[in-house]
């Protein structure tokens, strides 16, 4: 076969094999109207309708109305999650008795140590912050505050000079202490003032 | 790599978290290293699915940084106390207030029983639990058996004494353990002293009569 692709005859007939196959003028469109007759599949046609633009005839006074439905429920919701009651929150959980959110009691407490350059409570009330709650001492050596706390039970230590943890003599002690150091307990009960404290 | 995790936790708990929650964990910037603050924050943020409230985990966490702990010590407290409340959630019922959660989880660990704290509840679906609970784990701290800490404590919530007399009881019994008494003798006679005048409506040990509030239980 050599020289066989200068052979008239071969190219003519690759030639001829080149041209598309001559089809009926109307053949695309039966194609295209016998695969339209085939019904889609439920979920394609629902993929089809999610994806079909749409617009939406608003009139402003409908948009008015969405957009403060929205706000409302933004607001609604921060209100909510924020607020006294809830569970995780502040103060108490949903459905707490009504006696647990009562305006806070003063309680009173007391430390004598004339010795001390500085005292101060630190307690669960404070964040055991060491100087939030200075007390104030009189001449002869006694130190006091006053704390509105609400009811519960709450920790706290006196610190005296700033570095010195001592727990209250005159109170109960925190059952098992879990940094090493005595700490006190006062318990607020609902509407009653109380006085805690005792000497160094 | 655990730093890691417990960061990537931080980081999308912080995404997540309501406002109230944002506001608690907040407390322990600059109080504590970013470790130990991450693992607090993790704590904090998993309990608080579970209906526990966050702020005495902060506030447990807060005292260990006052107190100088390290961080390992600090999050064993804060885990402890997070399973204490958990429990206390469980035996008070969901609907429970966080300054009983607390003295729950303190009684408990004071050595009451889960089921003291079902019957309280079960007397007394509507009734503030603060101060029975409180008082309860107080006088464990004390010295008294927590057996019969809480059967003192239960009965005198159940003859309707007010809450100012359980702390006036609790005084007492703390004053005859000061004189020298046993302690479970000292709680034993004078709840059956501060029950007796309650139930009669006579002056009671603070000095303020006591009518029965609540309907005696037999």
């Amino acid at each position: 076969m050599h020289g066989s692709a200068e052979d008239p005859l071969i190219a003519r007939i690759a030639a001829e094999l080149r041209q598309p196959p001559a089809a009926h003028p109307d053949f695309d469109a039966r194609v295209m109207a016998a695969v339209r007759r085939v019904p889609p599949s439920l979920p394609a046609r629902a993929w089809t309708w999610l994806r079909e633009p749409r617009i939406l005839a608003v009139s402003p006074l409908g948009g008015l109305a969405a957009a403060a439905g929205v706000a409302a429920l933004i607001v609604a919701g921060a209100w909510a999650a924020a607020r006294p009651g809830r569970a995780g929150g502040r103060a108490s959980i949903a459905g707490a008795p009504a006696a647990a959110r009562v305006t806070p009691t003063p309680v009173t407490f007391v430390f004598m140590a004339p010795g001390a350059r500085s005292v101060a409570v630190a307690g669960d009330f404070d964040g055991w912050d060491r100087a939030r709650m200075p007390m104030r001492r009189d001449p002869s050596g006694l130190w006091t505050l006053d704390v509105p706390l609400s009811p519960g039970r709450y920790q706290y230590v006196f610190v005296v000079d700033g570095r010195r943890f001592v727990a209250d003599p005159a109170a109960p002690r925190a059952v098992g202490d879990d940094f090493g150091q005595p700490t006190s307990v006062v318990t607020v009960a609902g509407g009653a003032s109380r006085a805690a404290g005792g000497s160094l | 790599m655990n730093a890691r995790i417990l960061g990537l936790a931080a980081v999308l708990g912080a995404l997540v978290r309501p406002p109230a929650a944002a506001a608690q964990v907040e407390r322990l910037a600059g109080r504590l290293d970013e470790r130990t603050r991450a693992a607090v924050t993790a704590i904090v943020d998993s309990v608080r699915a579970a209906g526990v409230p966050g702020d005495p985990l902060v506030n447990k966490a807060l005292e260990g940084a006052s107190k100088g702990a390290d961080g390992a010590r600090i999050v064993a407290a804060v885990r402890a106390l997070a399973a204490g409340l958990a429990r206390a959630r469980a035996a008070l019922g969901t609907g429970a207030s966080e300054p009983e959660l607390v003295a729950g989880a303190a009684a408990l660990r004071a050595g009451a029983a889960p089921s003291f704290l079902e019957r309280l509840r079960g007397d007394f679906p509507r009734e503030p639990l603060v101060v029975p609970l409180a008082v309860m784990a107080d006088l464990v701290g004390r010295g008294v058996p927590p057996d019969t800490a809480a059967v003192s404590v239960l009965a005198l919530v159940r003859a309707g004494v007010r809450e100012a007399d359980l702390v006036a009881f609790r005084q007492s019994v703390e004053r005859d353990i000061a004189l020298g008494a046993p302690a479970g003798a000292a709680a034993t006679a004078r709840a059956a002293s501060v029950g007796d005048l309650a139930t009669t409506g006579v002056p009671s040990t603070a000095g303020q009569t006591a009518p029965a509030p609540h309907p005696r239980k037999p």
